[in-house]
């Protein structure tokens, strides 16, 4: 999956600008940026829930041509997003990692089947029956992102999935992130912190006031002083 | 004129014993009042739903016309369809006056802008992420429409509830446009107003207990729905 000249501008404030980025398979992304540099608008922009001004996408090699509606349609059937706070439906865990499976209209048996492996797959068969008020933020993180691994999207969107998280739980979590990367699954997350140490980063993007500073690995990173330079 | 007690131990004997022509009064009250509110309730939780989630240039004025029709007197809503729906109204030719129809769209105009007052402060409380959530999961905007109602479900039965009460109790407008016909457009709120105006206060009685049961079952039943966790659709 490809996107192009991603431009996006708010109240005649310029957020991103010509921003093109591309995902493949098994690839996990490290997103850097301060407050405000436009890391949640890109995913989101990904996600198909916000329009940007101009944008082209490309999926499997083809340029689609088609109007905003028929492309954001297209992301969404293709990513899933998490917000830095995930959003977990009032129901049971259970009921919530079904949800999706449940839009994709499968049988009950085979929902039934694809959450009880996921939740044992990922040790939290124990909370199956919980109802999501009751868990802890670090639990409530991991079934977020189990209901969005359950759909298998070819691009699972993470917004800052460890932040403010005690370091077993970020453990937990970083762990299940890598695993989903295991699975044919291309990942972006965000973050403030560039050292993301537990992480199989594959690359490592910056944005800066909306603007792509830099590309690379995660080892090459380019901490505050080298991207006053790039600016 | 009867006691008061003797008033309510006669409204007891025709509650207990079947009375015909209470219970029938009874049946049109709530036929009507039902199918008002079961006719309004998408409509408004759309508007509703609108209101809270889209913008779009005039919003705030109509999220204020709603505020202000909340306080609509009744009696002027029956006035106003009175003049559109008589002989020589500009809906004269529909027949629809003094009949079950027209005390029907009283009551859906009388319940309309609370339904879509309260449904828009329990949608805008809500989290916007349920609608992105569900968006990102696969959802259609109609299914995530139904999830966000769903995750609202507390606030919106509160809306129901207080719709349903001010429409079953009302008079002017089912009196104006329904002209309070036995057997026909009678309904409680307007068989209360004609036994007291004849001083029999039995039935008068009788009638506001129902309302008084009723007011007291639908909050019970708000106070179990809101205590009670359900499964998400």
């Amino acid at each position: 999956m490809k996107l192009q000249g991603i431009n996006f501008s708010r109240s005649g404030r310029t957020i991103l600008s010509d921003i093109s980025l591309q995902f493949g398979i098994r690839e996990l992304t490290l997103l850097t940026g301060h407050n405000g540099s436009g890391k949640t608008t890109l995913l989101r922009i990904l996600a198909g829930l916000l329009k940007p001004d101009s944008a082209a996408l490309e999926l499997d090699g083809n340029r689609l041509t088609g109007g905003w509606l028929r492309n954001r349609g297209i992301l969404r059937a293709n990513s899933c997003y998490l917000h830095q706070q995930p959003y977990l439906f009032d129901a049971t865990v259970f009921d919530n990692v079904a949800y999706g499976l449940r839009r994709r209209g499968l049988n009950s048996s085979a929902i039934e089947h694809l959450v009880g492996e996921a939740l044992e797959a990922t040790a939290l068969s124990h909370l199956r029956r919980r109802r999501c008020g009751e868990l802890s933020g670090g639990e409530k993180q991991r079934v977020a992102m189990l209901r969005a691994w359950v759909l298998a999207p070819r691009l699972l969107l993470l917004d800052e999935p460890v932040a403010n998280m005690d370091k077993p739980s970020r453990s937990k979590c970083l762990a299940l992130i890598n695993q989903m990367q295991c699975d044919n699954i291309a990942v972006v997350l965000t973050s403030h912190d560039p050292q993301q140490g537990e992480l199989q980063i594959s690359r490592h993007l910056h944005l800066y006031q909306g603007r792509m500073v830099s590309k690379g690995s995660s080892k090459n990173s380019p901490d505050d002083n080298s991207r006053d330079e790039i600016e | 004129m009867e006691t008061l007690g003797d008033a309510s131990r006669q409204a007891l004997y025709l509650l207990f014993t079947g009375d015909k022509e209470l219970w029938t009064i009874i049946g049109i009250s709530f036929t009507v009042s039902l199918r008002a509110i079961l006719f309004a309730t998408p409509f408004a939780l759309i508007c509703a739903f609108i209101l809270a989630y889209i913008s779009f240039p005039g919003r705030r004025l109509l999220i204020s016309l709603f505020n202000t029709a909340l306080s609509i007197p009744a009696v002027v809503v029956g006035l106003t369809l009175y003049m559109l729906l008589s002989r020589v109204g500009p809906l004269g030719d529909l027949r629809l006056l003094f009949t079950q129809n027209a005390m029907i769209v009283g009551q859906i105009v009388l319940c309309f802008p609370i339904l879509v007052a309260m449904g828009h402060s329990a949608l805008q409380a809500t989290d916007r992420r349920a609608w992105e959530t569900a968006l990102t999961l696969g959802a259609t905007p109609l299914r995530a429409l139904v999830t966000v109602i769903h995750e609202t479900r507390f606030g919106l039965t509160a809306a129901l509830v207080a719709a349903f009460g001010r429409i079953i109790a009302e008079v002017g407008s089912s009196m104006m446009v329904g002209g309070n016909i036995l057997n026909h457009t009678r309904n409680i709120p307007t068989a209360i107003a004609l036994e007291t105006s004849k001083g029999s206060f039995a039935q008068g009685i009788a009638l506001g207990l129902v309302l008084l049961l009723l007011a007291l079952a639908l909050n019970l039943a708000l106070t179990t729905i809101q205590g009670k966790g359900e499964v998400a659709p």
